[in-house]
């Protein structure tokens, strides 16, 4: 039987109950019940760590298949720009293109474009924002600003991200052209799991609405046999910015934007320790900071195929061989309102232990004089990631205390 | 008389750099537990966070004790150490007494004690000469 959580779907027959996800999640967002896993919807941040740690495939994502596209008179892909690191170094972004066009679509939409415009948008937008700006291109950071840090929101700077800009000016463009907004359906050839969730709920802003998510590595193969027949082509000049193509790997926006006191910063535990460094006021002096939960930046997300850091060396290339970018200078007011405005709707997500006031501190009281009680071993065998979180479960109502051997075995520490 | 309802403790050892930040991460999280509003707890962390490094460069150690009554927090920090000589100096924003190398990694700028009272609604300071210093911190959660 197959459960979903948020954009994840667990096997449960494939789910034996052994708990390395739960210990491997860096949102302490999964437990074991009944010897199968769990995820804490408001915790999760998509961030598919669980799907690459799970030794027996139970999880999966709830994505689109090729044949989704067919539901849509105008059928449009706008690729990540990871993906032209997907094939080594010989092959142009342009065969690339031709090959997802093949596929069945329309129009394959230049991505580099939309970042080219970010990063304007960013350039004009960062002052407004508290220092160190944040900038936030990927979902599952979004999602840990959400579930742990709040306090940063002032921090954000205000811009759509490069996949949300793309699918707005993709209907605008087919809207000029006469079609209606449902004749159009815009897919995203995403790198990573993150996204679903994300457009799912950006679904609200009919303007950047993507119909549907298209794992990278689902396609692969197909773009691969594509590319075959792609090979006679003879060299265009290539049409894709490298600035823009610089958004598939850690600093390479920052770069972009040509900023010079930024962070880049990869993997949520070391995000983690930069944003608890900024919330206590550190980095006086830091402009930016950029933050990416997969290591590598996008080029290390769960749905691609090549090596991250030979993604990254691929992609640079392409800094060498193309010189063409948009650059991006004037940004109408229409655009650049659309594009900044507070759109993105960040709604925080509460951890409080209980609705009122004096019935949380009582649950925290409960919560200390639990975790003074329990081994301190993080065993696991309860079903939580540690005796923390055990003791904070129990407090919640989700889980009852006879769940610690160590407590049903009268083995309490006693010391306090 | 308030009712103190939650009592946190921290020990800060002299010069451990690596370990100060901690103690604002976990009130950090306990407040947001209770849910304090994300602005107040911005100004606990970085009031906290700076106070516990004073503790780190001028003291030889010292403790943070955390109270958190119904409306408000407050915050101990208690250090013994050398003293402030010149409390009203050492409030100037810029004025600094740490070493070159602190200041080479960004800490001891001369920013802490105005910084830690601006992020404040009650701010008050005592120090003994030789014998150490103590900050209380008092910030409203509305």
């Amino acid at each position: 039987m197959n459960k979903l959580f948020r954009a994840l779907k667990l096997n449960e027959e494939n789910c034996r109950g052994c708990t390395k996800c739960m210990n491997k999640c860096p949102m302490e967002a999964i437990r074991l019940k009944n010897s199968k896993a769990v995820i804490y919807e408001d915790r999760c941040i998509d961030c598919g760590i669980c799907i690459r740690t799970c030794p027996y495939s139970a999880y999966s994502a709830e994505k689109n298949s090729l044949c989704d596209i067919e539901s849509y008179k105008i059928k449009v892909a706008v690729p990540s720009t990871t993906l032209y690191s997907q094939f080594g170094s010989n092959v142009k972004p342009f065969q690339i293109n031709e090959a997802i066009k093949k596929l069945g679509f329309d129009k394959v939409f230049d991505i580099s474009y939309a970042s080219d415009i970010t990063s304007e948008i960013i350039k004009k937008e960062i002052d407004k924002a508290e220092k160190p700006a944040i900038g936030v291109f990927c979902p599952s950071i979004q999602e840990l600003i959400k579930v742990n840090y709040p306090s940063l929101l002032p921090h954000i700077v205000k811009v759509l991200t490069p996949i949300e800009i793309s699918a707005s000016l993709i209907r605008d463009e087919y809207l000029k052209k006469g079609f209606s907004y449902d004749e159009v359906g815009v897919f995203y050839l995403s790198p990573c799991v993150a996204w679903i969730p994300m457009i799912k709920s950006s679904a609200l802003n009919l303007k950047t609405k993507i119909n549907g998510i298209i794992a990278i590595n689902d396609i692969y193969s197909n773009i691969i046999k594509n590319l075959e027949n792609e090979k006679n082509l003879s060299t265009k000049p290539s049409n894709i910015s490298y600035t823009g193509l610089s958004w598939a790997y850690i600093e390479g926006a920052s770069e972009s934007i040509g900023l010079k006191q930024f962070i880049a910063v990869d993997g949520i535990e070391n995000v983690k320790l930069v944003f608890d460094d900024i919330v206590n006021g550190k980095f006086k002096d830091v402009d930016f900071v950029e933050s990416y939960a997969c290591n590598g930046g996008c080029v290390g997300g769960t749905f691609l195929i090549e090596n991250p850091y030979n993604a990254k060396r691929i992609t640079k290339n392409y800094f060498d061989k193309i010189n063409f970018t948009y650059g991006v200078k004037e940004i109408s007011d229409y655009y650049h309102k659309e594009f900044s405005g507070d759109v993105k709707n960040i709604k925080v997500v509460n951890q409080k232990l209980a609705d009122d006031f004096m019935s949380a501190v009582r649950k925290m009281k409960y919560m200390n004089e639990l975790v003074n009680m329990l081994p301190g071993t993080d065993c696991g065998l309860c079903g939580s990631p540690s005796c923390k979180a055990f003791a904070e479960d129990v407090v919640r109502g989700l889980a009852s205390l006879d769940e610690c051997i160590m407590i049903k075995n009268g083995g309490e520490k006693n010391e306090s | 008389m308030k009712e103190e309802l939650i009592k946190l403790h921290y020990d800060v050892v002299s010069g451990d750099y690596l370990k100060a930040g901690e103690s604002s991460s976990n009130i950090k999280k306990a407040l947001m537990q209770l849910g304090i509003k994300s602005d107040i707890i911005k100004r606990v962390c970085v009031a906290c966070y700076e106070a516990e490094i004073n503790v780190v460069i001028h003291s030889y150690g010292g403790c943070i004790d955390v109270t958190i009554y119904e409306e408000e927090i407050e915050i101990v920090v208690s250090d013994e150490g050398p003293g402030i000589e010149d409390i009203d100096l050492a409030m100037t924003e810029g004025y600094s007494t740490a070493p070159e190398t602190a200041r080479d990694m960004g800490f001891g700028a001369g920013m802490g004690l105005p910084n830690i009272k601006k992020n404040c609604d009650i701010f008050g300071i005592k120090s003994i000469i030789s014998k150490g210093t103590e900050i209380k911190m008092i910030i409203y959660f509305e």
